[in-house]
């Protein structure tokens, strides 16, 4: 049968005391904690017929009442006498009132919200306010937190009623980068995401859809790029990528695609080889054929009929550019242009990005672009953070915006980097002018694939992607000065996720980790 | 955004670079499927197929007849089923005009005829099932599928196979069968194809035992094997004896007497049993969090004590609880690793020993053995752990299942001397041990055993895909079994990658330990 040792048993002991002594200021335990809350002391309970109506008809917010009903019973058979239950104390449903008719969601899409429990003026009801939408999902998001089955009572129940929450994010940014080409990873791992992703609040999943290793998405105005797939049946149709980005919009959820050029590229030639340099140097894409910005066209028009998201990633990142100068055709050609290697490297970042913005995208780079030659950049140009800190001091001194994700903090797959960092790691770090601050709109943590697939994708994002979350939307100065006083509601919030059937892994331990011996969730 | 320049982990840039290499060779050869092999996991009983390759209609529809025909278990499979297998072409298609779509399908009828009226899910139930794919005759070329069964539970089998010979065709943007005509008959070689979960140690949330008992269904296997408590935590509610949960984890990490009877109910609808095991007198210390009077004393808490007729009215209460959760007719009492020192230690049962004129190994068997006859006044079969076997077999009551898990052997003994036998060999079996591979799982035979049962610890990832070797050869016969692992390994590849695409976290087969993540990046049904 399997035994733990008595010394693993207090090892778990001192775990659990090492979290409950850690200082819970308050007994609030949403998370990300919302800018402003105030609670009572008083139980309520869901009627069984608990229904959520709104002044608004809206199949996005349909569907969310069904999830979210589904979220809160958690499967749980509710078989309470209600006649036994004091009226006052019974909570038939929710209501939300929307003031704005516009249903589109976009970048800066207003997702404040105001969520009274009970509503004062009528205490069988539940009141939430928002502005659009998705500030509404936020809002039922906020509210399944406060739900949770109690084997007591056996019905539904809410704790420290009367709530009154106002909230609304700090960053209107707030991302989580999935990378489908180190792995594929199949459509409903990508829908577990972005569910999960919903939970914490993060609004923008970052598909870096194709890299060296594969090209799994198709591409119909040149089908034969996903020859460079794993396999025949490691693909995406493009009627896959419009599922999922449909799924993550009823979810409030944008998804910005990237294809990263010039470098990061090598299977873009499985199926044009024509794109490499030659045959032994196969990236970055060939800068001196025309036809490479053919592709890129192609791609980026087809990209605008599926992913309507305000941006598209263009990468940049990373380029090796000695295939250029070792391949006699390509050198010729630059030296007939007159340009030196990193001049080839800035014509074709600029070159793709007046593409992309001919098919009416703004544009997000890596770094290295910036710290190549920002002023040559679009104005429109998002200068994405990668390689340390303090570059977003830079970028916004210089006027562009800024996506934060330091690679020493927000990279996923180090799974050396605790929770704690994840947490503490704060976007505007001597960015003090007021003006400035706006131009970083916010931060990402990157989960790139070579270590994860579909058996180890949650587990390895969550809870230190929530840490990072947290950040991107509570107000500063409500965040923890020091994360251990926040372990015991990180720990509730994944053992949340536990119940909603997404693999987080123990708070207690490194990235991914499996559970150390035996214990009780909210303690590991 | 890589990283390799940043962080000098030298082994783990030497990994990428090898995993860069395997991968450069995988863009030039691609996975091809070798038409020659069944891709089928477990390999059925006996087959035979052709070279036509088929389309499937997205609304695929379902005839019912005979007298079984009208079960709510077998319309629900068959939903659950199509769910499964048009998942890629249920998307939305903006692209749909730009490509000329084949309206004309090959396959658009289901046709499954069931004998027998009877749904009962019992130990043995009939679970074999006959599968053509072939023309439907006459001058049509129409083809259809016909599942012909004894019971809805042979249909569900049916229906999985069916599911795994169909596979989305990226080329054609349609679901595809190929190798028509098929016909499969097929039935297992073992009735008990168990899984166990322990949900003492730590607690699972009831979503979590659903997604798993789904996966099971995939690699049919049939018993979930339900180790509800233990030392650690005591997570179900016992209406009888209301403060034995008060020894949960915590408030939250409790099953509720409905939530453990929708377990079953919803196992049952997979044709899967509900084992459950109560772990006595040993692995029983949070029985004591509400009653204390359990505790041999509270500085002694292990095992049960033997001197109190409470520990037995207790015990009779939690089966009678019980017994209207679980109807399956075996039922578990551990009885394994029982450390007696605390009896010998305890002043007031020692000296209770010495009036029944007991040493401890005669209590423990005394305990053993009281405990049986309360669950088979239950109508159970009891299952109890190999220890109560080799300890005093000749006691043990003529229906006992000795469930082995100690090492090789034990089996057969158990078989000669007329006892029923569950095969667990904590060498190959035992899924916590992440240092055995697939194929000793796969390559273990359980002998003269009469049925069998694998264990596991956490996650999908540690379940699957290791649990799938041993679910073929629980399933497939000896002969059927492919006789060189190559081959094996092509199939567990191709099957890991299905549940990845049905959404279990099925790890990489190739890695030396379980549950590790992939090396680097590459191709899932290469890693």
């Amino acid at each position: 049968m399997g035994k733990m040792g008595s010394e693993m048993l207090i090892y778990v002991l001192l775990l659990m005391a090492g979290v409950l002594a850690s200082g819970q200021s308050s007994q609030v335990k949403i998370w990300p904690m919302p800018a402003s809350v105030s609670y009572g002391h008083t139980h309520l309970y869901l009627t069984n017929d608990f229904g959520f109506s709104s002044n608004y008809g809206s199949e996005i917010l349909k569907d969310a009442f069904d999830r979210m009903l589904a979220l809160i019973k958690l499967d749980h058979v509710i078989d309470a006498n209600f006649s036994a239950f004091n009226s006052s104390s019974l909570l038939q449903g929710l209501h939300i009132v929307i003031s704005s008719p516009n249903g589109q969601l976009q970048y800066g899409v207003d997702e404040s919200y105001k969520l009274i429990v009970p509503s004062p003026e009528k205490p069988a009801y539940a009141h939430l306010e928002a502005k659009t939408v998705y500030g509404a999902l936020q809002g039922l998001q906020t509210f399944s937190q406060l739900c949770y089955f109690s084997v007591t009572s056996r019905v539904l129940q809410i704790d420290m009623s009367p709530w009154t929450i106002i909230d609304q994010p700090r960053f209107s940014y707030r991302g989580l980068l999935i990378d489908t080409s180190r792995h594929y990873l199949p459509v409903p791992v990508i829908k577990k995401v972005i569910d999960s992703m919903s939970y914490a609040k993060l609004n923008v999943m970052h598909w870096h859809i194709v890299d060296t290793q594969s090209f799994p998405l198709e591409i119909p105005s040149y089908p034969k790029l996903w020859d460079g797939a794993y396999s025949p049946s490691e693909r995406y149709t493009v009627a896959d990528a419009a599922d999922i980005v449909s799924y993550a919009q009823k979810r409030g959820i944008n998804v910005l695609a990237e294809i990263d050029v010039p470098g990061h590229a090598l299977s873009w030639g499985t199926g044009y080889p024509s794109l490499w340099p030659s045959k032994d140097c196969q990236q970055p894409l060939d800068v001196s054929n025309e036809f490479t910005f053919k592709v890129i066209d192609g791609i980026l028009s087809d990209f605008s009929k599926i992913f309507n998201f305000k941006f598209v990633h263009l990468g940049g990142d990373e380029v090796n550019t000695s295939c250029w100068t070792t391949t006699p055709r390509i050198r010729n050609w630059l030296k007939k242009r007159g340009m030196n290697e990193s001049q080839a490297y800035q014509y074709f970042v600029l070159r793709a990005q007046n593409i992309a913005l001919s098919h009416g995208y703004e544009i997000i780079n890596w770094e290295e672009t910036f710290n190549d030659f920002g002023n040559k950049l679009s104005r429109k140009t998002v200068v994405h953070n990668w390689l340390g800190g303090g570059v977003a001091q830079r970028v916004v001194a210089s006027g562009l915006r800024c996506i934060v994700s330091n690679q020493d903090k927000w990279y996923l797959d180090h799974l050396d980097t605790p929770w704690q960092e994840f947490y503490a790691n704060e976007p505007l770090t001597n960015i003090t002018n007021l003006k400035q601050q706006k131009l970083v709109i916010g931060g990402e943590v990157c989960m790139w694939g070579e270590t994860v697939n579909g058996s180890d994708i949650e587990q390895t994002i969550w809870p230190r992607a929530a840490a990072a979350a947290e950040r991107l939307w509570t107000p500063f100065d409500k965040l923890a000065k020091n994360p251990r006083d926040v372990t015991g509601r990180l720990a509730h919030f994944r053992c949340l996720l536990n119940q909603r059937g997404v693999a987080a892994a123990p708070v207690a331990g490194l990235g991914r980790a499996a559970p150390e011996g035996p214990g009780s969730c909210y303690r590991q | 955004m890589l990283h390799l320049s940043e962080k000098p982990h030298f082994i783990y840039t030497c990994l990428m670079l090898l995993a860069w290499v395997s991968q450069y060779v995988s863009l030039s050869a691609g996975f091809e499927l070798n038409h020659s092999l069944t891709y089928i996991w477990p390999l059925p009983h006996e087959l035979t197929s052709g070279n036509e390759t088929l389309t499937v209609n997205p609304t695929l529809s379902l005839s019912l007849i005979g007298k079984g025909g009208n079960f709510k278990i077998l319309r629900e499979g068959f939903r659950r089923y199509k769910r499964i297998i048009f998942k890629q072409s249920s998307g939305v298609s903006i692209f749909k005009n730009l490509r000329r779509i084949r309206s004309i399908y090959d396959i658009s009828q289901m046709r499954i005829i069931v004998n027998s009226d009877s749904d009962e899910l019992k130990l043995g139930v009939d679970e074999s099932y006959t599968l053509f794919i072939t023309k439907t005759g006459g001058k049509s070329t129409a083809w259809e599928a016909i599942i012909e069964v004894n019971t809805v539970y042979g249909a569900l089998r049916g229906l999985e196979t069916f599911s795994q010979l169909c596979a989305y065709d990226y080329t054609t943007k349609s679901v595809q069968l190929s190798k028509a005509p098929w016909y499969i008959k097929d039935k297992p070689r073992f009735a008990y194809r168990g899984l166990l979960l322990d949900t003492s140690r730590h607690y699972f949330p009831v979503d979590v035992i659903k997604s798993i008992i789904d996966s099971m269904s995939y690699a049919k296997l049939n018993v979930l094997h339900w180790h509800i408590i233990d030392e650690q935590s005591f997570p179900l509610e016992i209406p009888k004896y209301p403060k034995l949960w008060n020894g949960a984890y915590t408030k939250w990490e409790r099953y509720t007497v409905e939530d453990a009877s929708k377990i079953v109910r919803f196992a049952k609808t997979r044709g899967i049993h509900v084992m459950a095991e109560v772990d006595v007198p040993g692995h029983a210390k949070s029985w004591g969090v509400g009653y204390p009077d359990l505790w041999p004393s509270t500085s002694c808490r292990e095992p049960l004590d033997v001197t109190k007729n409470f520990t037995f009215d207790l015990i009779s209460g939690i089966f009678s609880d019980i017994r209207k959760i679980f109807p399956f007719e075996l039922f578990h009492l551990g009885g394994d690793e029982v450390n007696i020192g605390c009896w010998d230690n305890t002043p007031h049962v020692k000296q209770w020993l010495k009036d029944n004129n007991m040493k401890p190994k005669d209590a423990y068997k005394y305990f053993v053995l009281k405990a049986q006859e309360i669950a088979i006044s239950k109508n159970w079969t009891p299952v109890n752990w190999e220890e109560t076997f080799n300890a005093f077999a000749g006691s043990l009551n003529p229906q006992t299942v000795v469930h082995n898990w100690l090492g090789p052997g034990v089996c057969p003994k158990a078989v000669a001397k007329g006892f029923k036998c569950i095969f667990s060999n904590s060498d190959v079996w035992y899924l916590d041990h992440l240092d055995v591979p697939w194929e000793q799982i796969y390559n273990a035979e359980p002998l003269e055993g009469i049925d069998n049962e694998s264990k596991q610890k956490l996650v999908q990832q540690t379940i699957w895909p290791r649990a799938a070797a041993a679910a073929e050869r629980l399933w497939s016969t000896k002969t059927a079994l492919s006789a060189g692992n190559d081959t094996v390994l092509h199939r567990l590849h191709y099957f890991r990658c299905l549940l990845q695409r049905r959404g279990v976290q099925a790890a990489p087969v190739t890695n030396y330990y379980a549950r590790q993540p992939p090396v680097g990046p590459d191709s899932c049904y290469w890693q």
